[in-house]
């Protein structure tokens, strides 16, 4: 049925060293995490695949969880179940719930934390979720024989319209590194389904911290996943030092500045995902003041 | 690019492209009759098989990652006496997914009630203990939450989501029976 079309090679390396000597001498070969964001690409069977596949599956360096009293390392190819199941001691609840919430089991044991973050075109929950946890990316750079290594903060991966920007050079994500600090009030919402309905979706997570009803160490990100990342230092800024509660005005207000913000920075946000976004924004002001009046 | 695996009980060597996804090597190269979609990835979810007794998207698994695999389809599964609870369960609520979609979410209703049944923690602790009590007592909470979330991954609209979670409880009920007679 597919006449012509040559089967492409599968390079399966065992090692990272293994994988910088096929990386150098195959330049376009393509690097292959769990796959389902590649398989779910238009053009992707039948199709002519030059320098063949690099099939990260056998690398079990990037297979491994640990921690230690300040950080979780997590390797790039574990897989978004496996990190569901080992990390429910270990995990913040925001990663937590962003996993719950990512895909049904089914597709969860196929999505790897580095394919994950590394789709080129599209933000996902978990880029969303570990931006707001200030986690690392250990990135490899592979150029010409020589190979560097860079910690890259995730918010810091991505452009303001959720491009991957990790060069033209031959990368590998290798790892994420999470702190153990965390606030003590976190949240994560995704509404509509980021694969089935893009246009729609609109994904949320929030972190702060609360000591003696003021708010402290706000992070924030919300994504639209083919239109935008977008972090709002000059929200998270107004928002650390507000005492709780927090005035309904003064929510209602803060609110329209995010949403006068995306409209200022990003093109494309359909109407239905700034009021989506707007919303999600003020139910966590609001959660944030009900919890604060009945404590 | 050869693959030795077994598909449905048979041993089966596959010459096939290396990238090619799963579903179209058993639409394509078995001839199987349950696999009736490709959706290229977009997760219809029409195409679930059971690869090492787990469910997966045949359509997002390639040929290369299926060396010695145990793929088993809805053709195989049919003949197991697994099928039999969700059968019974789809006779008694008197609901059962349209043809299209038939085999994909009995084997979608299989996954969970493995997930539901098969906990190795429970096979871990004695069988009198408070914990396995304990456990049994949240494993009769059903976390529906979850259930929703793993049938909504096929995306056919012939059934409401209140008789299918009515399907996977009754089909618990029977499984549960089951593993008591067996034990």
């Amino acid at each position: 049925m597919y006449e012509g079309i040559r089967s492409p090679v599968i390079h399966t390396p065992k090692t990272l060293s293994e994988f910088a000597t096929i990386a150098y001498r195959y330049p376009s070969a393509v690097i292959w995490a769990g796959g389902s964001y590649l398989m779910s690409q238009k053009e992707y069977y039948p199709s002519e695949i030059k320098d063949g596949i690099i099939d990260l599956g056998s690398l079990e360096e990037l297979k491994k969880i640990t921690r230690n009293d300040r950080f979780v390392e997590i390797g790039a190819m574990v897989t978004a179940s496996q990190l569901l199941f080992a990390g429910k001691l270990v995990l913040p609840p925001v990663l937590q719930e962003t996993l719950r919430t990512l895909a049904s089991q089914i597709v969860r044991r196929q999505i790897t934390v580095g394919g994950s973050l590394c789709v080129p075109d599209i933000r996902l929950a978990l880029s969303t979720a570990l931006a707001v946890l200030d986690a690392m990316a250990e990135v490899k750079y592979y150029q010409g024989g020589k190979v560097s290594t860079h910690w890259i903060p995730i918010a810091k991966l991505y452009d303001k319209d959720g491009k991957l920007l990790l060069g033209s050079q031959k990368a590998l994500l290798t790892r994420i590194r999470i702190g153990l600090e965390y606030g003590d009030y976190q949240k994560f919402v995704c509404v509509e389904d980021p694969i089935r309905n893009t246009d729609e979706c609109v994904i949320v997570a929030f972190q702060a911290n609360r000591s003696q009803n003021a708010l402290s160490k706000v992070q924030f990100c919300i994504t639209f996943p083919n239109k935008a990342f977008h972090i709002s230092k000059d929200l998270e800024s107004k928002l650390s030092g507000l005492t709780l509660p927090i005035h309904p005005e003064r929510v209602n207000t803060l609110s329209y500045e995010l949403v006068a913000e995306l409209t200022k920075m990003h093109s494309g946000i359909s109407e239905l995902q700034l009021e989506r976004g707007r919303r999600i924004f003020e139910s966590f002001l609001h959660d944030l003041n009900a919890q604060s009046l009945s404590s | 690019m050869k693959i030795e695996c077994t598909i449905d009980g048979k041993a089966l060597s596959l010459s096939v492209n290396s990238n090619k996804p799963l579903s179209l090597i058993l639409m394509e190269d078995v001839g199987n009759r349950t696999i009736i979609s490709h959706c290229r990835g977009n997760a219809c979810g029409n195409c679930i098989v059971l690869i090492n007794d787990e469910a997966e998207l045949s359509c997002i698994i390639p040929a290369f990652r299926l060396r010695e695999a145990n793929i088993k389809t809805f053709e195989s599964y049919q003949k197991t006496r697994q099928y039999r609870d969700i059968e019974r369960a789809y006779q008694s609520t008197g609901n059962t997914p349209c043809p299209n979609c038939y085999a994909s979410k009995t084997l979608i209703i299989e996954s969970i009630l493995q997930e539901l049944t098969n906990s190795t923690r429970l096979k871990a602790l004695g069988r009198n203990s408070p914990q396995l009590r304990d456990e049994k007592q949240s494993e009769e909470k059903l976390d529906k939450k979850a259930i929703i979330q793993e049938l909504s991954l096929n995306t056919c609209q012939c059934m409401d989501m209140s008789e299918m979670l009515q399907i996977v409880e009754i089909a618990l009920t029977y499984r549960r029976r089951k593993r008591v007679r067996r034990n």
